[in-house]
Parts: C-alpha cells; sequence; structure tokens
C-alpha cells in the first residue's frame, strides 16, 4: 500500500516544509501569548481564592512542592493554583525556545541551533544551582 | 484593607507608570514591596521576576509578530544573559539583603539620571512598528534609529566563531544575526556585557533593559527600535533562569506573587493603551522626584535606618 499521493505526483509524501524565520517567529509569539494568558489566569485564580480564603500575602511562603500541585488545584486550595501559574511563567520562554531549537534544526541553522541548545542546558544549570543551594 | 487587595492595586499603578514612563517593573515593584509592603528584598526581587518575565512576555510576542525583534541575535546574547543569570541568582543568596537594598538604591539613582537626560532630550515619535509604551527603555533614552548601517564586522568574535566551529555551519554566522538595513559588531564585549546585565537582573529583579538596550545599541550598533524589541525578548528566559533559582531556594512567595503580577500585568496592559494618548514628559519629570525619594528610603534600610 502506498502513501496519498498529493498533487497527482507519484512520488512519496514529503516532509512538511521547514518553517522560514517569520513562520517560526510567528509560531514563538502565539506560545508566548497562550502561555502568558494561561499562567496570568492561573495566578489570578489563585489570587481570588486566597483572597476569599483570608491568606495574608506577607507571611512565610509554603515551600514550593510540585508532587502536590495537582492535589492542590482538585481541591481548588489557592497554592496549587498560584504554583502552576508560576511554573507555566518560567516555563514558557523555556518552551519558545524549544520551538526555536526544533524550528532552526529543520532549516538545517547548525549554529542557531546549537545556540538554542546551550540555552537549554544554562536554564537546566539555574535548576542545578537552585537545588544545590536549596 | 485586605493585604492581598492592595498588593493587586499597587501592581496595577506599577505597571501602568511602567509602561507609560518606558520602565521595567523591577524598578518600581521592588521598592513598592520592600518599603510599601515590608517583605524582604530578596523576596521582593523573586516577586519583581515573575512579574517582569509576563510583562515581557505579552510584549515580545507582538515585537515577533511584527518582526522587529532580532530573534537569533536575541538567543544569542540571552546565552550569555541567562549564564549571568545563574551566577546572579547563586550570588543574591549568599549577600547580605543589606547589600542588595543598596545596590537597588545605586539603580534607581541611575534610572533617574536616565530618565532626567531623555528629559532634557527633544522628544522623537516613536517608530510606528514598535508597540507603544511597551518599550522598556527606548523612551528614556530617545534616540530613534531605523536605519543602522554598521557594517557587518567582527566576524572573529569569540561566541560566533565557537558556533561555527562547533556545529559546522558554512557562512559566517555573526552574517546571519544581521537584520534588514543594519549589521552586527562588537560582538565580543557585547557579550561579556550581556553576562552582567543577567547578573543585575537576577540580583536586583529588574529585566536588564537599562544595560542591555544601550549595549545593543551604542556598542553593537543596533537601531534603538530592534535593540528595545530584542531586549524585551530576552527578558524572559534571563529573568526566568534566575527565577527557577529563587523559586527552588524558597525565594518566591507564592501568596504576595498573585497579585502583584496580575496587578502589573493588568497596570501594563492599561498603560500600553494610555501611552499615546498622554505627554509623559512632566510626568517622567515628576517621577525622577519619586525615585530619588525612593532611592533615598532604599539607602536607609540599607544602611539599617529603617
Amino acid at each position: 500500500m502506498t502513501g496519498r499521493v498529493i498533487g497527482g505526483t507519484s512520488a512519496p509524501m514529503a516532509a512538511p516544509p521547514a518553517p522560514t524565520l517569520p513562520r517560526l517567529e510567528a509560531r514563538i509569539a502565539r506560545l508566548l501569548t497562550i502561555g502568558t494568558l494561561a499562567s496570568v489566569a492561573l495566578l489570578a485564580i489563585g489570587a481570588v481564592l486566597a483572597l476569599a480564603n483570608g491568606i495574608p500575602p506577607i507571611q512565610a511562603p509554603p515551600p514550593f512542592d510540585p508532587g502536590a500541585i495537582v492535589a492542590d488545584v482538585t481541591s481548588l486550595r489557592p497554592t496549587g493554583f498560584i504554583w502552576l501559574g508560576l511554573l507555566g511563567t518560567l516555563l514558557t520562554p523555556a518552551s519558545r525556545v524549544i520551538a526555536a531549537l526544533v524550528g532552526f534544526a529543520r532549516t538545517g541553522e547548525r549554529g542557531m541551533t546549537l545556540v538554542a541548545a546551550l540555552i537549554l542546558i544554562v536554564i537546566a544549570a539555574g535548576v542545578v544551582a537552585g537545588t544545590v543551594g536549596e | 484593607m485586605d493585604v492581598g487587595l492592595l498588593m493587586l492595586g499597587g501592581g496595577v499603578v506599577a505597571g501602568i507608570f511602567g509602561s507609560l514612563l518606558g520602565l521595567g517593573g523591577g524598578v518600581l515593584i521592588v521598592p513598592l514591596l520592600t518599603i510599601g509592603f515590608g517583605l524582604p528584598v530578596r523576596d521582593a526581587v523573586g516577586v519583581s521576576l515573575i512579574c517582569v518575565i509576563m510583562t515581557s512576555g505579552a510584549s515580545a510576542s507582538v515585537y515577533l509578530e511584527r518582526q522587529v525583534a532580532n530573534l537569533r541575535l536575541g538567543m544569542l546574547l540571552e546565552l550569555f544573559t541567562a549564564t549571568g543569570a545563574v551566577i546572579g541568582g547563586a550570588i543574591a543568596f549568599l549577600l547580605d539583603p543589606r547589600i542588595l537594598e543598596g545596590l537597588f538604591a545605586v539603580l534607581l539613582v541611575y534610572t533617574a539620571w536616565t530618565m532626567l537626560s531623555a528629559a532634557r532630550r527633544r522628544p522623537v515619535p516613536a517608530p510606528a512598528d514598535v508597540p507603544d509604551g511597551a518599550d522598556p527603555v527606548a523612551d528614556s533614552t530617545n534616540v530613534v534609529d531605523g536605519s543602522g548601517s554598521a557594517p557587518v564586522a567582527e566576524a572573529g568574535a569569540v561566541a560566533a566563531t565557537a558556533v561555527e566551529a562547533v556545529s559546522g555551519d558554512h557562512g559566517p554566522f555573526v552574517a546571519r544575526l544581521a537584520g534588514p538595513g543594519y549589521g552586527i559588531r562588537r560582538l565580543r564585549p557585547a557579550a561579556v556585557l550581556s553576562v552582567f546585565a543577567g547578573i543585575a537582573s537576577a540580583l536586583l529583579g529588574i529585566g536588564g533593559g537599562l544595560i542591555k538596550v544601550p549595549v545593543m545599541h551604542l556598542v553593537m550598533g543596533i537601531p534603538l527600535r530592534v535593540a528595545t524589541a530584542t531586549s524585551n525578548l530576552m527578558i524572559g528566559i534571563t529573568g526566568s533562569t534566575s527565577a527557577i533559582v529563587y523559586l527552588l531556594r524558597g525565594g518566591i512567595n507564592p501568596f504576595a506573587t498573585a497579585p502583584t503580577a496580575v496587578g502589573v500585568f493588568l497596570g501594563a496592559s492599561v498603560g500600553s493603551r494610555l501611552a499615546h494618548r498622554i505627554d509623559v514628559r512632566v510626568l517622567r519629570l515628576l517621577f525622577v522626584l519619586v525615585l530619588l525619594y525612593t532611592a533615598f528610603e532604599m539607602a536607609r534600610k540599607a544602611m539599617g535606618a529603617a
């Protein structure tokens, strides 16, 4: 069985075209917008829940516990929404770099692909620096 | 009144003024939270980092859609700002908070000086393709150069040649960083200065546009509107890298961050719509006084007098 022929030719189905820079920029822009708005929405829900529960902002912050986020969200606890919003805020720029890495790799720009990979390594170094000093 | 609501309101005001005056959020948020709400300076920096990432994410998407930001150049430089951010994030937890307060007082005086310098210059209309008010520094430097013509040079810059050598890219890597009507020069000092911008961002909770935009514009010869847009794009990675360190070390207070960040986001959205309707020159001069007073208060805190 052969793949569906596009455009009446008998050539095998081609891979989707690599994105040009303006298309890549448009994709990244969309990613940033969606990530930012989703993060703001989660933080807003968390802030409203904290206000409703009378939690004062000036107090010793609870420790960041990623494992408790899902349970906190399903229980409508403010910390779950706020931590999720904060993670969204922090991961949106990193996901932009991943999108750029994929885009540059597909267009064969090895230099920029390497730069994007190095940025991700530096971000990982930030995780190590945060964890080591915890 | 609930402190959370006050923080939300404070965030809205900081967002509006930051947007109108072309200031990054951190310059306003850190003093607001430390002097206004008594938050420890390191916690305030953590909150501020989240705020600047958020506002930059929204405006960077606009800059990218309009193809004003230089994605390749921004990514190359953010490799260095992010490295500085890791260093700064680690240093921030070693320093006495009073040193951070003292450094912030210096930053406020520097910001006031740049705003005063800008107010003395003749205003230049903002280019049409850059969103009004979303520009952290352009207003404060007030130099519009839409057609920079610096030649593509300094291909021997360390970072670029290293990338070329490792990746095996054909053709000068630096040449690909150039944009329409402008080239790239002095990449090596720009890379070094970018590391310092990242350190400053992590220590003080600022976007770092006060350093990055002049570096790109004055050192590298990038047109100001492109430098501003590219700096804005870079804030996300710079801020998030240091914010990760803060988060994992318990330096981000979620209950203070949520209302402040939502407020700043809303305020920045309002400010960007008001910017073209308001003559900010008088506002800017008044704000210089506010910044100087805030610098005085921060300096007093640093010396243990407040």
